[in-house]
């Protein structure tokens, strides 16, 4: 008899995106040393049975969509090669898209290059979302590490609700109330765009992405703090200034990125939570460009802090999704959902860092490696930011051609100079 | 498998066997097996690993042992109400026949005894309804309103048996009055039913059910003599404001969980 999973908000939330992106999740990490393919495999069979979504199928049923789980060999999910050109094979992996109704939600493929492994996976955003994703490397690599050198079985997965009501269970009963009162429309409705090039048949999915140096992230952080700004804000406030330069806004136009935010910041403990997404977004405003960037990061600040301030952050707007859900069949809250959700042009996502102690594999640290998210069709983008080793790498996933490659590292350029301007003491 | 039997009896070591509790080691060893076979398709080779790995799926075999006998001992239950529907059905008509035969011949009201026999196949049918509708409700929400249906059908054969009652023993020429009666106790019920249940939502049914119902109690309390035509139309608006001062409450016990950040941060600064 076929197993059923349930479709959670989130899942069909993703599903709706399918208009402005592909909803994967891509991660690439390089290791000095041949990681041991059969370690591997059992490790990934073993979180392919805990986390039974990786293997169903989504069922786009008109009434109530779900997932059917469906067999697989473990051959169908791992890839592996020798490849000349390392650089190219990564690439390819990484900007394959896995259709929602494939048996499959997730591939991997391990690289072998002159001694050395490099590690890629892409899953579907429909699963997790990157900060379940981080937690599932780092489950990986310490599942592989305790079965290759001490024989212990990799089983140590979370497993639990992938509810996305699992943000309300710390909240006291009155809290409770109120959060699941927040009927709001919290979309984005800002019309200014990434000047990429117009829509064409032979756009292709490529990921672009630029090295921070640790050195001058030290400087970041450090100029953070005499500005009582994070990391992320520093960063957005360098993705506002750059864009007014190369999108050539009116420098008195006020202009809104989408910040992602992990929603488990309202749960305590989430080691009774499957494999889900708990991601939000919140609204970066500034009114306007500012006279140079120190009063652009004023703004972002100011911004930002509006919602850190707010304890229900990021939940608005859940209870309206889920009332669009739960009162009409599927196929027409889609309908509904989509006339009042507008999916933000601008985005980022600062999805952290990426510890190498936890990554290990085999006592092998990773020595490079990044994470970034879906492949966006334009007009939309999204800035993915990953940390490894005090080194930022700046990501954007687009489909696009040559021309939209060259846009997106002048984009890179004027954020490394905005960076430096930042920076300067 | 053997891991699989050495885990299940280890874990029931000092439980008194019997027959649920072989059925159930049964059960969860077959789906062990099933599961490991599965498994096994995967490509995983190493058997230390598939046998933790399934083990690690049945992890709470005691408690869930506890919700088998639950569960067991309401299949029982069930099997034998399903028993008493069907031959109690048999037996229920047969006993009706020789009721209605034996007090027809000694009453020699014909004309009224056939009653027996519709009335109590009717009072039957509402408990066969009954049941349907506790099994229903047990079911996921998705399925209540089908139970909510049935909840009106029983009621509506209940008004039946009263009317006829009413009509061919008592011959109250106002047994009419019946059915509008049981329109309005169709709207209570399922008002019942959708808060007993926790129906989502239920505000909505009850802000229709006031407006809907007032009319048929109108029509029976005027027609009954117990308020006058007029003003007993004014039951109509009075349903209106009944229904807005619903609404009103609602929206000002709701208002107590509606989140202020000021207020918030107010609170918190002193």
């Amino acid at each position: 008899m076929e197993r059923k999973l349930n479709a959670e908000l989130w899942d069909k939330m993703h599903y709706l995106f399918r208009d402005f992106n592909d909803r994967m999740v891509h991660v690439e990490l390089h290791y000095d040393f041949e990681i041991d393919i059969e370690a591997l495999k059992t490790v990934l069979i073993c979180f392919f049975e805990k986390a039974p979504v990786l293997h169903s199928c989504f069922k786009d049923n008109h009434v109530s969509p779900y997932w059917i789980v469906k067999p697989y060999h473990i051959d169908d999910v791992l890839t592996v090669s020798h490849p000349d050109n390392l650089e190219e094979a990564v690439n390819t992996f990484l900007t394959q898209y896995i259709p929602p109704d494939s048996d499959l939600q997730m591939q991997v493929a391990v690289f072998f290059h002159e001694g050395q492994s490099t590690l890629c996976i892409v899953e579907n955003h429909m699963c997790m979302d990157g900060g379940d994703f981080k937690y599932f490397l780092k489950a990986l690599c310490k599942n592989y590490n305790d079965y290759v050198q001490n024989g212990i079985s990799p089983i140590e997965l979370r497993e639990g609700t992938r509810s996305f009501e699992a943000v309300y269970n710390d909240f006291s009963q009155t809290e409770q109330r109120m959060a699941r009162n927040l009927y709001k429309n919290v979309c984005a409705k800002d019309n200014h765009k990434f000047p990429l090039t117009p829509d064409s048949i032979r756009d292709h999915s490529f990921i672009a992405r630029r090295k921070i140096s640790a050195e001058k992230f030290a400087q970041i952080k450090a100029a953070g703090k005499r500005h009582g700004a994070t990391v992320n804000d520093v960063l957005v406030a360098a993705y506002f200034y750059s864009l007014y330069t190369l999108a050539d806004y009116n420098p008195s136009d006020s202009v809104t990125i989408s910040c992602a935010i992990d929603l488990r910041r309202h749960i305590k403990d989430v080691s009774d939570e499957g494999l889900t997404n708990h991601t939000a977004f919140m609204q970066c405003n500034i009114p306007e460009r500012g006279r140079d960037i120190f009063q652009t990061l004023q703004y972002v600040v100011h911004s930002s802090n509006l919602y850190k301030k707010d304890k229900f952050m990021g939940l608005y707007g859940l209870p309206l999704l889920k009332l669009g859900y739960n009162i009409l069949p599927h196929a027409a809250s889609e309908e509904i959902i989509k006339i009042g959700y507008s999916n933000p042009l601008l985005a980022m996502s600062n999805i952290g860092i990426l510890e190498v102690d936890k990554l290990a594999l085999d006592g092998h640290e990773p020595t490079d490696g990044f994470m970034t998210g879906a492949v966006k069709y334009k007009p939309y983008v999204l800035l993915s930011a990953t940390t490894m080793r005090n080194v930022v790498t700046l990501s954007m996933c687009v489909r696009g051609n040559d021309e939209d490659k060259r846009i997106v590292e002048r984009f890179f350029d004027l954020m490394e100079k905005n960076l430096d301007a930042l920076t300067v003491e | 498998m053997s891991s699989f039997i050495d885990y299940i009896e280890n874990t029931f070591a000092d439980t008194a066997n019997n027959d649920t509790l072989y059925r159930y080691k049964r059960l969860v060893l077959d789906k062990m097996t099933e599961r490991a076979n599965e498994v096994t398709h995967t490509g995983l080779h190493d058997e230390k690993v598939l046998d933790d790995l399934i083990i690690s799926e049945f992890p709470h075999l005691k408690e869930n042992y506890q919700k088998f006998c639950a569960e067991d001992r309401h299949r029982r239950r069930e099997k034998a109400l399903n028993k008493f529907m069907i031959f109690g059905t048999i037996g229920f008509i047969l006993a009706l026949v020789v009721l209605y035969l034996a007090v027809s011949f000694l009453t020699d009201a014909w004309s009224q005894t056939w009653l027996l026999i519709v009335g109590g196949i009717l009072l039957w049918v509402i408990f066969l309804l009954s049941v349907f509708i506790r099994r229903i409700t047990a079911l996921r929400r998705l399925f209540h309103p089908f139970a909510r249906v049935l909840l009106a059908l029983s009621i509506m054969a209940g008004a039946t048996v009263v009317f006829l009652f009413t009509l061919v023993v008592l011959h109250r020429s106002d047994a009419w009055v019946i059915y509008p009666i049981a329109v309005v106790l169709m709207y209570v019920a399922d008002g019942i039913y959708a808060y007993v249940t926790k129906q989502k939502l239920r505000i909505i049914n009850y802000l229709i059910y006031i407006p809907a119902a007032m009319p048929m109690l109108y029509v029976v309390l005027g027609a009954l003599d117990i308020l006058p035509w007029h003003p007993g139309w004014l039951l109509m608006p009075l349903s209106v404001l009944i229904d807005l001062a619903m609404i009103a409450f609602r929206s000002a016990s709701n208002a107590k969980y509606r989140y202020k950040q000021e207020v918030d941060d107010e609170w918190n600064a002193n």
